[in-house]
């Protein structure tokens, strides 16, 4: 017997047998996994999947990158056209995951808490942004806001076309990861709070906010990398120019098209390690939040 | 008085939860709201904390009108069933919360949670997350973190339902050493009677939205205002005309006193130090018996045995009772 770290008394079983008949380091040194069959062979199919589809792929990405070295990266985000391109993508897709975080949450909210005519329909109409092809969401997009829009105002072209189709992709993202998280927070526990004192924005910020902090930062991380990512919807509105509405993956495409294959990967693992960076920033920020109260 | 309810009606829809409910509560005392389901028992002690708006009616908490304060206002300790536990903040910092919120200094917070802590025998887990904690150690802690703010009166709703039948034993013992010593006005909610009548200086008594009866455990065992409060804190059989507790029923082997009914024993069934009696009367009724071992062993009673019934005045029964404890058989009376 011996105390543990937690003062708690550890046991060691039938220790004094086992010196006699065999060692007993040797018995525990039996099988150092927990994992049962089933558990090992679900193990295996993850992995496996995992590597043909992320891993394999991001690992030949970052081969071919490197392939041309160091200069060829320097060579291609030295390139003005390119730089620009990285700095309009990263910066509204960080504007639109901000306004996905408070939006979104805002929506989850009401889903969850109010009650209102129509909310069904709404609660069904939050996917179809998702769910349409984004070439089409493209074209009601144009139509709605292009040169010929119905409602008076013409963004083609402009920056603000490139936000409204991020916007516009992104929105389900913050909504879908909160509105289950808040269903299952227990109304209990904003009592309690209030019973102890706690305003009504004291019991928001320190009780309900770091329940959601997860849910949050996952969706604005899957909300970032698909804004990153974006393509079909925002090609057709934003017209593309070079230094001005030009995001990274249409500069990929045309890397592609020229044939150039070296400076079209060094962009992709850019892209790659930023939204690593994001997504790592993110867990950091949700844990913090959320272990604050 | 601590509490002074009056008047107050409250209706989700069509039912009716409270039905003109007016009661008053004495400082310090520890009393148990006692009712079936959906009585109406939670949603009085919720009225009270100002967790639910009463309808009509009003609610008085140490002399003042609380009807129209919100929650934060009324300094109430509320307890839940299901803990309610801030599951993000340690148990010391669970504890902290309300002390936090009324901006004391960081050493006094220190110093009450730690106070509290020990008075509740968590000191050791204070850094734990509630999830690392036993449903009774849970309920401990949301205890020590009402009872922090040091409210005037202390709810609890159903406290103890959510635990298993040894640690609500403990729990209960403990709650009413730990208001011995605390005294602050207490109210807990709870169907089971037996919780009731073990914990509580006093017992309401609520069904169907209206209070049946207020008196000590022993008013209400004793001198029941009618036949729901009767039937709902003990066992009732019907033995002639007479409704009456399976325990305060005279069994004889023979026919000793007038009026003693007749019948034979149907069934026997032993739990621990009782002996259960199904009797079949000979006017055709069962009658529920509750006799101790000795008893039983004293009389004889075996299935198809034949015996009398009387009922016994509690006086008659306690005598029946300690000489039976003598495993000396009554001798009858002629």
């Amino acid at each position: 017997m011996s105390l543990g770290p937690g003062g708690a008394v550890l046991d060691e079983p039938g220790a004094q047998q086992v010196t006699e008949t065999r060692p007993a380091r040797k018995r525990r040194s039996g099988s150092r996994t927990t994992l049962g069959q089933g558990s090992a062979l679900g193990l295996g199919i993850a992995l496996t999947w995992f590597s043909l589809l992320v891993l394999i792929p991001l690992t030949a990405l970052v081969v071919t990158a490197a392939g041309g070295g160091w200069a060829a990266y320097l060579e291609t985000l030295s390139n003005d056209q390119t730089f620009a391109a990285i700095r309009l993508t990263v910066t509204q897709a960080a504007v639109v995951t901000a306004v996905n975080v408070v939006v979104g949450t805002i929506i989850a909210w009401i889903l969850v808490r109010d009650s209102f005519w129509g909310k069904r329909a709404l609660d069904v109409v939050i996917d179809v942004p998702f769910a349409l092809p984004t070439i089409v969401a493209g074209l009601v997009l144009l139509s709605l806001y292009g040169p010929q829009s119905p409602i008076g105002v013409n963004w083609a072209n402009s920056e603000t076309a490139v936000l409204l189709a991020l916007a516009f992709v992104t929105l389900p993202f913050v909504v879908r990861t909160v509105q289950p998280v808040l269903e299952e927070l227990d109304h209990d526990v904003e009592e309690a709070a209030a019973s102890l004192g706690a305003s009504r924005a004291t019991i928001l910020r320190r009780i309900v906010l770091p329940s959601l902090a997860p849910a949050i930062a996952a969706g604005a991380a899957l909300s970032f990398a698909r804004a990153i990512s974006e393509y079909g919807s925002l090609v057709l509105l934003s017209g593309n120019l070079p230094f001005r509405t030009e995001v990274v993956s249409v500069r990929v495409l045309s890397f592609i098209e020229g044939g150039n294959t070296a400076a079209a990967a060094s962009l992709a693992s850019v892209m790659l390690a930023i939204a690593l960076l994001v997504i790592v920033a993110l867990d950091l920020v949700q844990r913090r939040v959320a272990s604050r109260g | 008085m601590s509490i002074e309810v009056r008047g107050v009606t409250k209706t989700f829809g069509d039912f009716v939860a409270l039905d003109n409910v007016s009661v008053s509560l004495p400082r310090g005392q520890l009393t148990a709201l006692l009712g079936p389901s959906g009585g109406g028992k939670s949603t009085l002690l919720r009225i009270i904390a100002g967790l639910d708006t009463a309808d009509s009616g009003s609610i008085e908490i140490e002399g003042v009108d609380a009807t129209r304060l919100p929650a934060q206002k009324r300094n109430v300790g509320f307890v839940f069933q299901h803990y309610a536990v801030f599951k993000h903040l340690t148990v010391a910092r669970n504890v902290a919360f309300g002390l936090e919120i009324r901006k004391r200094s960081k050493r006094e917070v220190a110093e009450r949670v730690d106070e509290l802590l020990s008075l509740v025998h968590l000191s050791q887990f204070a850094h734990r997350l509630p999830a690392q904690l036993s449903g009774g150690q849970r309920q401990r802690m949301a205890l020590a973190r009402a009872l922090a703010v040091e409210p005037s009166v202390l709810l609890l709703d159903e406290p103890f339902g959510a635990l298993d039948a040894k640690v609500r034993k403990e729990l209960r013992d403990w709650l009413r050493r730990l208001h011995d010593e605390v005294h602050v006005t207490t109210v807990f909610v709870t169907h089971d009677q037996e919780e009731a009548m073990e914990v509580a200086d006093e017992i309401v008594v609520i069904n169907d939205g209206r209070i049946e009866q207020v008196g000590t455990p022993d008013q209400l065992y004793d001198e029941p205002a009618n036949d729901f409060v009767m039937g709902f804190l003990g066992e009732v059989t019907t033995l002639g005309t007479v409704k009456i507790r399976p325990h305060d029923i005279a069994v004889s082997p023979t026919p000793g006193l007038a009026g003693a009914i007749r019948g034979t024993v149907d069934r026997m069934l032993r739990v621990g130090f009782e002996v259960r009696l199904n009797v079949h009367t000979d006017q055709g009724q069962d009658v529920t018996v509750r006799v101790t071992r000795a008893q039983a062993r004293s009389l004889g009673l075996v299935e198809g045995s034949e015996v009398w019934l009387t009922p016994a005045p509690v006086g008659l029964h306690a005598v029946l009772v300690s000489s039976m404890a003598g495993a000396t058989p009554v001798p009858p009376t002629p």
